[in-house]
């Protein structure tokens, strides 16, 4: 644990009109950690994560990358995301490119990368996650994982310093989760810094290295994944988990 | 003699085509800054454009055609009829292209430009890249329909004396006392020119279609 | 993008007072014209025989022609501007042309936008028949209905008539259309009709040409005096157009161009 600090958000508030969604949220994230979210729907996990690269303008608090601040006024936003890799719920592939051109395009755009070393990046990528040999296909001719292991190839193109994942297997079909977490999985191993919201608790189990449990808005307790699940400290923490594992218990019935 | 006829009011045909080509590509011009504005401006820009949109809509064109050639050229630049009459009929375009633009590109979705943001585009390289590639495909239908609708109101710009093939063919129903056939004759290439304009637009949508079946 | 909503609203603000006090300021139109070496005419041509497009494309007719003369007079090329007959007054009134002359009447409401000319034709219309007929024609709209009419397609004549018919006073077998005022008298010679009714002008010519006939009425009924339409308060044009007209009047100038074209 003594790695260098790649993200670090202090006392983050944010608030819709009369909406907190959260307040007060401090989190650091070290250089190859694997921290994941959990905690039930509506308690602002995803907005956290579209603050902390900067899609949505925190209240007040301060981010932090790599010790620069990025809450700071004069900031380049668009150079802060370009280092902060994102993968959203519903994919979000660019529906008028093929895969090759959805990773090649932040490449050429962003990093104005020569469009034949883009196109050898982007297909590095696409092997990555394993989808090399669908390289000319059109979103709407893929399958909801295949779009999301080409989301994840995207924002890997940037070589980005930490990547968030935003729920990256709710909207997909039960049999098509497992490819998606075996690529995350494997980035994981590959010790790319990670930060997941999901709901997928055998994924956070076996990868995390750090649990973080939101509930209504603020951190309720975070710890190594078997601290957390085995000896949860709050009440509050042990309902969430019992009635996760209940809902999973059914999902399993036949 | 008659045949000469046909071929005067034939002559007026380049006159509606050049009307169309000036008032439509500077109505997309407009058009399209306008929705650009209304989606991705401040409130009050937005609501600048929509009212700008609503009065466009809500004046009859020739009215916009008087104004323009009548009141406004001389004063304060010299149009002549021609010109001010195909750029009135590209205002008046820019408001329904706006129209159909604005709605291409809310169809488009939020998700694309939240997308393109987070691998770092700036604002203007996602609506460039990734934003009006997807808005155009989608806007190709509807265009095509007011790409017809701005060739036949180009006939609007007789009124200015412009001899386009309306004109022409109301000179030649008074000399000859034929107007089913100076009329007849109108309409027939009114027809074609439409007809050529939408296949073509057809084509465009087809060409540019992304594919959706699985290989 | 708030600065360049800012240009716009400037851009537009700026157009709105030029437009506000831009207004011609004065100054004789007579000289600008001379000056130009060209003066822009506007008609409708659309309306046979005054003003037409001719088989080849060319805007002619009786009006034109007077026009081109005028023009010829002031030492001046004349620019023809084709609109149709409702943009004319709009157009002189905003200097877009200089007159317009299409077959107009004076009328109250147009005088308070533009100016008139003095009268340079006077479409009057006359009721032919032969020589050694006995009929007599006072009041037109009453002593016609039981005779037999010629008159020729798509006249002022035309149209007057063919309002008795609508209204049902004249019987529609009384009225007969032919293509050509010759061809009416013809048969007005031949006993197949009582009455020619036509312009003036021609009536008379024929009569002299052919012989045997005579004009028995004379009057305005299905048209009027025409004058040509220039800009409000331009005075000097005014007087020169005028004094031109009323040579070409007393040349017999007119007069010819009205056999020429009113006659065939």
């Amino acid at each position: 644990m003594a790695s260098s600090l790649i993200l670090q958000a202090k006392n983050l508030t944010k608030i819709y009109g009369e909406n907190v969604i959260f307040r007060d949220i401090s989190l650091d994230v070290r250089k190859g950690e694997t921290i994941v979210i959990i905690g039930p729907s509506g308690t602002g996990k995803s907005t956290l994560l579209r603050c902390l690269n900067l899609l949505t303008r925190v209240n007040s608090g301060q981010i932090f990358l790599e010790g620069r601040e990025i809450t700071a006024p004069g900031t380049n936003e668009d150079q802060v995301r370009e280092q902060i890799g994102m993968v959203f719920q519903n994919f979000l592939l660019f529906n008028h490119l093929t895969a090759l051109e959805n990773v090649m395009l932040g490449l050429t755009k962003v990093k104005k990368l020569p469009k034949e070393q883009a196109r050898q990046k982007a297909m590095q990528e696409l092997s990555r996650v394993g989808l090399a040999d669908r390289a000319g296909h059109y979103p709407a001719q893929l399958s909801g994982g295949q779009q999301q292991r080409v989301a994840i190839a995207r924002a890997l193109a940037m070589d980005p310093k930490v990547m968030l994942f935003d729920e990256p297997t709710s909207a997909l079909d039960p049999e098509l989760i497992g490819e998606v977490l075996g690529v995350m999985a494997q980035l994981a191993r590959d010790n790319m810094t990670m930060l997941v919201v999901t709901h997928e608790m055998g994924f956070a189990r076996e990868v995390a290295d750090r649990i973080v449990f939101m509930e209504k808005g603020s951190i309720v307790e975070q710890g190594a994944p078997d601290d957390l699940f085995e000896r949860p400290q709050h009440a509050r923490t042990r309902e969430f988990l019992w009635k996760i594992t209940e809902l999973y218990g059914k999902k399993e019935k036949p | 003699m008659l045949s000469n006829f046909l071929s005067y009011i034939v002559q007026g045909t380049g006159v509606t085509i050049a009307v169309t080509l000036i008032a439509l590509p500077f109505g997309l011009l407009i058009g399209l800054l306008l929705a650009l504005l209304y989606n991705y401006g401040n409130r009050w820009v937005a609501r600048s454009a929509g009212i700008y949109s609503l009065l466009m809509r809500g004046v009859p064109p020739i009215v916009l055609l008087f104004i323009l050639y009548f009141i406004l050229s001389g004063r304060l630049i010299n149009l002549s009829p021609f010109w001010a009459g195909s750029l009135s009929l590209g205002l008046v375009s820019s408001a329904y292209q706006m129209e159909i633009l604005r709605g291409a590109l809310a169809a488009v979705g939020a998700g694309q430009m939240t997308a393109a943001r987070a691998i770092g585009l700036t604002r203007l390289q996602a609506i460039r890249y990734v934003i009006l590639p997807q808005a155009i495909r989608l806007a190709i239908p509807p265009w095509s329909n007011e790409a017809s609708i701005v060739l036949k109101d180009s006939s609007l710009v007789y009124a200015l004396g412009v001899p386009e093939i309306l004109r022409r063919a109301q000179q030649l129903s008074a000399t000859t006392g034929q107007p089913f056939l100076a009329f007849g004759a109108a309409a027939l290439i009114y027809f074609c020119l439409v007809f050529l304009t939408n296949r073509a637009l057809d084509y465009l949508a087809e060409k540019t279609k992304l594919p959706t079946q699985p290989v | 993008m708030k600065r360049l909503w800012l240009w716009f609203s400037l851009v537009l603000v700026l157009s709105l007072l030029l437009a506000s006090c831009g207004q011609n300021a004065g100054g004789s139109r007579l000289k600008a014209i001379q000056q130009a070496g060209v003066i822009k005419v506007g008609t409708s041509a659309d309306y046979p025989p005054f003003e037409f497009v001719d088989a080849n494309g060319n805007t002619t007719g009786f009006d034109v022609e007077l026009m081109n003369e005028i023009g010829k007079r002031l030492g001046v090329k004349v620019e023809w501007v084709d609109m149709p007959f409702d943009s004319l007054i709009a157009g002189v009134q905003e200097g877009k042309i200089d007159a317009a002359i299409a077959a107009f009447n004076y009328s109250e409401d147009r005088d308070k936008v533009v100016d008139f000319s003095d009268v340079y034709y006077t479409s009057e219309d006359a009721f032919t028949v032969v020589e050694g007929s006995s009929l007599t024609i006072n009041d037109p709209a009453q002593d016609l209905l039981s005779l037999k009419l010629g008159v020729q397609t798509g006249t002022t004549q035309d149209d007057w008539l063919t309002a008795l018919v609508d209204e049902g006073k004249l019987p529609a077998d009384n009225l007969a259309r032919y293509d050509r005022v010759d061809q009416i008298a013809l048969d007005l010679k031949n006993g197949r009709i009582d009455v020619m009714m036509s312009d003036a002008v021609p009536a008379e010519a024929l009569a002299k040409q052919l012989g045997g006939l005579k004009v028995i009425y004379k009057g305005v009924l299905s048209s009027g005096p025409m004058n040509i339409v220039l800009p409000e308060g331009e005075a000097d044009l005014a007087k020169a157009i005028n004094e031109i007209l009323a040579q070409l009047k007393a040349e017999g100038f007119i007069e010819n161009l009205a056999i020429k074209y009113f006659a065939e």
